[in-house]
């Protein structure tokens, strides 16, 4: 029996079983993280323990610094649906809709959820590396031996300014958006301006807007809250700060995608 | 004052500290030493609170706890004046008791009872390991600990970075007549700091008595350690 046992641990089934649980581990164990920091971090915020300072310079950490590239992705996305659609529309007669259909796709997908990847790369990424550094280098066991609650200092600062931030960041993002599928459409059709921002106007809905505000809200809140927590989590040193940024990215792409369906399904059908 | 009675961690299945009892009056310094994995730095981390125990009693005087870490752990994105001002500013039952004056009074004192003066503004990666190490000292005793522990604080200094970081932790035991406990690999900073040592191997107690005593006793294992031989009770894990 255990030869046979023996012979079971060195087969690759073994292996690739061993490989699946250790995955299967280590996703429920960050996934409960996430879920115990998040309630943490509401639990300060509503305990009123936010230190503005420090929300502050994280927001500009997120509004500013992330503004020039979430504009640039944004505005690329709806120049090229409009450079694939303009000319093709206007041929079969719908150019009164080539506007509608860009700041509906904009404003309702790709404003938002390109701004979430933008922010997931630029800020998430170095949340991540920056508190999993400080994890590896005991400057987090410092701030709990001094007294102070490291979720009130490190996450809460962070969370809020993501939070806060993502939807001014969406809206401008999305106004430029529609803007450049506007220019774009000119140029490769007939389109005039005013038929483009009139069709704007015609199939944009206010409900659409709050839509697109809610996900910016709740995007930025877990962006934050996902990638501070892979970085509280990180062990070992240099390795482990990489594999914490990694996860912090990958995490927050596969739930920014699986929160969009949720919000498509939950105000759209 | 710090009391230990039984104490047990285990990581896994790993017994890392067993049945370790010990007590440090105030004022008194203990050094605690042993082979690298032997423990030393888990008792530290269960005394202030980073780790769990899984039994037995600690018992330290009311007060704040303490702790220099072995890489000095400074906030890498603040300035030395932050730094040692962090507790103050960030915890709820100080931030409100100190104005900006008193807080710049506070980081003068606190650097020039460690040797360092008009440093305020650099931040850690501008000053060297000793300084480094010595500017940790000032952050750990801003709040007036009753007790201070030190997790290998010569460790990677020169001799004389050594020896002046020994004496600034008999200085601190003199001012502030805390309880402290200095775990360390050095015979130097036991002789020159320790008024107890307490040797562990293999997560146990294998010695426990005065500097002196240490030196003077038959203990196989405290003469294994003082002339760093290979032949002994103590084998190293790659054995």
């Amino acid at each position: 029996m255990e030869q046979i046992r023996a012979y079971f641990k060195q087969s690759a089934t073994y292996q690739l079983l061993q490989i699946l649980a250790d995955q299967l581990d280590d996703f429920f164990t960050t996934f409960g993280e996430i879920a115990i920091r998040g309630l943490m971090v509401l639990k300060c915020i509503f305990a009123g323990q936010i230190n503005l300072k420090e929300v502050i310079e994280q927001s500009a950490r997120f509004g500013v610094s992330s503004l020039p590239i979430t504009i640039s992705i944004v505005s690329m996305t709806s120049i090229i649906v409009a450079m694939q659609v303009a000319g093709e529309m206007v041929k079969q007669g719908g150019g009164n809709y080539v506007g509608l259909l860009v700041a509906m796709l904009t404003v309702r997908e790709t404003g938002i959820i390109m701004s979430g990847f933008a922010i997931i790369s630029m800020i998430g990424s170095s949340l991540a590396s920056e508190i999993a550094t400080m994890k590896v280098t005991e400057q987090i066991d410092a701030i709990r031996v001094l007294g102070v609650n490291p979720i009130r200092y490190l996450f809460v600062p962070r969370v809020l300014a993501g939070t806060l931030m993502m939807p001014p960041v969406m809206i401008v993002a999305s106004t430029f958006g529609i803007i450049g599928g506007g220019i774009a459409s000119t140029l490769v059709s007939e389109l005039s301006y005013k038929a483009y921002f009139s069709s704007v106007w015609s199939g944009l809905y206010i409900y659409d807007i709050k839509v697109a505000i809610a996900k910016a809200f709740t995007y930025g809140f877990v962006i934050a809250l996902i990638s501070c927590t892979c970085g509280y989590i990180a062990k070992g040193g240099a390795k482990g700060v990489g594999i914490a940024t990694t996860k912090a990215v990958v995490w927050s792409f596969v739930a920014i995608v699986i929160l969009d369906l949720i919000f498509s399904i939950a105000f759209f059908f | 004052m710090i009391k230990v009675e039984n104490l047990v961690k285990k990581f896994d299945d790993k017994t890392v500290l067993n049945d370790i009892s010990f007590e440090v009056k105030d004022g008194e310094t203990l050094a605690v030493v042993g082979f690298s994995g032997s423990g030393k730095s888990t008792i530290l981390k269960i005394i202030c609170g980073l780790l769990e125990k899984d039994s037995g009693t600690i018992k330290t005087s009311e007060g704040d706890i303490a702790m220099v870490f072995q890489y000095s752990a400074l906030f890498d994105s603040l300035t030395v004046h932050d730094n040692i001002i962090f507790a103050l500013t960030e915890r709820k039952d100080l931030r409100k008791l100190y104005s900006s004056q008193d807080l710049d009074n506070i980081v003068r004192e606190k650097l020039k009872l460690v040797g360092l003066e008009e440093i305020e503004d650099k931040f850690p990666s501008e000053l060297s390991g000793g300084m480094q190490k010595r500017v940790s000292f000032a952050r750990a005793i801003v709040t007036n600990p009753k007790t201070i522990l030190y997790d290998e604080p010569t460790a990677g200094l020169d001799p004389i970075s050594s020896t002046l970081i020994e004496d600034y932790i008999v200085r601190l035991k003199d001012e502030t007549h805390a309880s402290s406990i200095v775990v360390t690999h050095q015979m130097s900073t036991i002789q020159r700091t320790a008024d107890k040592v307490l040797m562990l191997y293999n997560g146990k107690s294998v010695f426990q008595g005065t500097p002196q005593e240490m030196c003077e006793q038959g203990n196989e294992y405290t003469k294994q350690f003082i002339t760093a031989s290979l032949n002994g009770p103590m084998k190293l894990l790659t054995e």
